[in-house]
């Protein structure tokens, strides 16, 4: 027998550990679908299964209001983000390195090391200004707030890509009469294609998930679906909520396994 | 056709700079075999990458047909490349691989169809042609790879170690392939190795590099037969040395009975010869006799190397083919003669250390 190297498994209460971090994270979710199938009235009663609930969500007009606005606000935010990354991603990994290069890197991942309230606030000082100075009420600053903080979800991925992608293949298609633009075309952003579409993914997942910011600097009567779940909350509390939180904890599940199978496909 | 001139390349600056390329000189002609070989880190990849132009030179010019291109961009320049790892686009099938120089070049689909036909043909892969390049074996990429840097007619082939990633057998037939390839289309080929036999058995001519320069440049028999210097005579093949000295047209070896005439400069020589010339015995046309105590004796089928020490504790081996009948030709401790023959005897210029 081959002497085993050090192995985390075999340490006393790893496994213990483990399972209990899954059972605590896992169990709820599980807990909150089941509820979500409640045919009864109240919370509290179960009453046998039902997609009750699911119907009234969906025929309720500030649910589908939130839920419009967050689907419209999270395509914006992830589309620019991903463009955005996209650029920064090609510019920190296939130019020669240039001066503020570490300086970028930081400036796009602040978003992840700043406290989100932090960041609300901050925006909410300025932010507020503006609409008082131009009375625009609608939807553009929390896509401009989205694009900045989701930019780093998109950018991980892509860079991740391009550092991994081997370079002889741009030489060998320069090598093949391919100016810059043509193999940037065909041969980079192909190649780059399946993690593009993973931080895009990733960015929407984000932004569709976000309470603080949104919470923040909405306009009056404006709501996301988090922030109006967050105001259901605090009124009358019926499984309508469980069902609206089940609907978006799908989305989530589809879109990240989406970009999960998308990156791991071409290794 | 391409004339390389003082070409000289380096690394970094400063303290820490390395010099890969210094002042190469020489000139390949149309439709050669030419051959870059020299162990690892003497400077082929450079000397290939400055003639592709993914490096620009630190000096010295490209003269391809009368033009410098040392300073063009790769994309610019009519020489293509079969890279050591292929290099295929793994997004794209054989077809699109063959075809997308002509593609980049905005030739009509009609005449890239018929040039990818056409390659794909060349290399035996035209049932290939759209299999995704990563689902094919090594000597099928190889292939690929080849089809692709030629599909664009370019003037110059450059191939860096292009079949050292495959196995023996394979790489047997590769090198019979592409030496069929290069006369097929007449084209000249720039092909790097650090493999001596491959090197002798598939050029025309033969620049062996180290450390940055060139040692020699010749044909495979001219380089084994007449080796410049004692690095040359040392890569290629196998080789004695002895120390010697020229003196007043004679050339005196302390452990040789008699000296022996010779025109060469007075001095210090290093005195080269063949394991496979050295005679056991007398030899007819006469040369350098030595005596010698039998060291060891290895067999190797064909021949037997025998391991001479001489009197001055230098070594020495022979190698003698062996007979169908009589077994060994002498027996380990035996203190016999041998003769060096006069026209198997090379003077190198003696270096220092
Ligand atoms: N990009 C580079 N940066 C620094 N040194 C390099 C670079 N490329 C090659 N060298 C150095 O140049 C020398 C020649 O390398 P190379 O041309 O790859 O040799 P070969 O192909 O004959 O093995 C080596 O000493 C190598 O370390
Ligand atoms: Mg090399």
């Amino acid at each position: 027998m081959v002497e085993r190297g050090f192995d985390i498994r075999r340490l006393p209460g790893a496994a213990t550990l483990a399972i209990a971090c899954f059972v605590i994270l896992y169990i709820p979710m599980v807990i909150l679908v089941v509820n979500s199938l409640n045919g009864g009235q109240s919370i509290s009663l179960w009453e046998g299964v039902s997609l009750r609930w699911y119907a009234v969500a969906l025929q309720n007009e500030g649910f589908l209001n939130a839920a419009k606005t967050s689907l419209i606000l999270a395509t914006t935010a992830a589309l620019v983000a991903t463009v955005t990354a996209t650029m920064a991603a090609l510019a920190t990994t296939r130019s020669r390195g240039f001066r503020g290069e570490g300086a970028i890197n930081l400036i796009l991942n602040q978003p992840l090391m700043v406290p989100e309230i932090v960041l609300a606030i901050a925006l909410l000082i300025i932010l507020a200004q503006i609409k008082q100075a131009t009375g625009y009420m609608g939807l553009g600053y929390l896509v401009v707030a989205h694009s900045a903080f989701c930019i780093p979800f998109a950018y991980m991925p892509i860079r991740a890509r391009l550092q991994g992608m081997d370079l002889t293949l741009e030489t060998a298609a320069a090598d093949l009469y391919a100016s810059r633009f043509y193999t940037f075309r065909k041969v980079t952003l192909p190649l780059l294609a399946p993690a593009i579409l993973a931080g895009f993914m990733l960015a929407f997942v984000v932004s569709l998930d976000d309470v603080v910011i949104s919470e923040f600097l909405k306009s009056p009567g404006q709501d996301t679906l988090p922030t109006y779940l967050l105001g259901q909350l605090k009124r009358n509390l019926t499984s309508e909520i469980y069902a609206i939180s089940s609907l978006l904890l799908l989305i989530s599940v589809l879109i990240v396994a989406g970009s999960w199978l998308l990156t791991r496909k071409k290794t | 056709m391409l004339e390389i001139r003082n070409l000289t390349k380096s690394f970094g600056r400063g303290a820490t700079s390395v010099t890969a390329l210094s002042e190469v000189t020489f000139p390949i002609a149309e439709g050669e075999f030419f051959t870059l070989l020299g162990p690892s880190g003497c400077g082929k990849t450079t000397l290939l990458r400055l003639i592709a132009g993914f490096e620009p030179p630190s000096g010295g010019q490209l003269v391809l047909d009368g033009r410098d291109i040392a300073r063009l961009p790769p994309n610019k320049r009519p020489v293509n490349t079969v890279f050591q790892n292929y290099a295929l686009f793994p997004h794209m099938t054989v077809a699109e691989n063959v075809g997308f120089a002509l593609g980049a070049q905005g030739r009509p689909r009609s005449e890239i169809a018929a040039t990818v036909e056409r390659m794909l043909a060349l290399v035996q892969l035209g049932h290939l042609a759209h299999r995704k390049s990563g689902e094919l074996s090594g000597g099928q990429q190889q292939r690929v790879a080849l089809a692709r840097a030629l599909a664009p007619k370019p003037r110059i082939l450059l191939l860096d170690e292009p079949l050292s990633a495959l196995d023996m057998k394979l790489r047997k037939d590769m090198q019979v392939e592409l030496k069929r390839l290069q006369q097929e289309t007449g084209l000249t080929f720039i092909f790097v190795t650090h493999d001596q036999e491959e090197a002798l058995t598939m050029s025309d001519r033969i620049a062996v590099m180290n450390g940055g320069r060139i040692q020699q440049i010749a044909t495979p028999r001219e380089l084994y037969d007449q080796p410049a210097n004692r690095f040359v005579a040392s890569f290629i093949g196998e080789s004695n040395f002895l120390d010697a000295t020229c003196a007043r047209g004679r050339l005196v070896l302390s452990q040789a009975a008699g000296p022996l005439p010779v025109s060469h400069p007075d001095g210090p020589v290093t005195l080269m010869v063949r394991p496979e010339h050295v005679v056991l015995g007398s030899a007819r046309g006469g040369g350098l006799t030595l005596a010698a105590r039998v060291e060891r004796l290895v067999y190797f089928g064909t021949d037997t190397h025998v391991h001479l020490l001489l009197a001055d504790g230098a070594r020495m081996v022979a190698r003698v083919q062996n007979a169908l009948r009589g077994g060994a030709p002498c027996a380990e401790d035996d203190v016999i003669e041998v003769t060096l023959p006069t026209d198997a005897l090379r003077l190198l210029p003696k270096e220092a250390g």
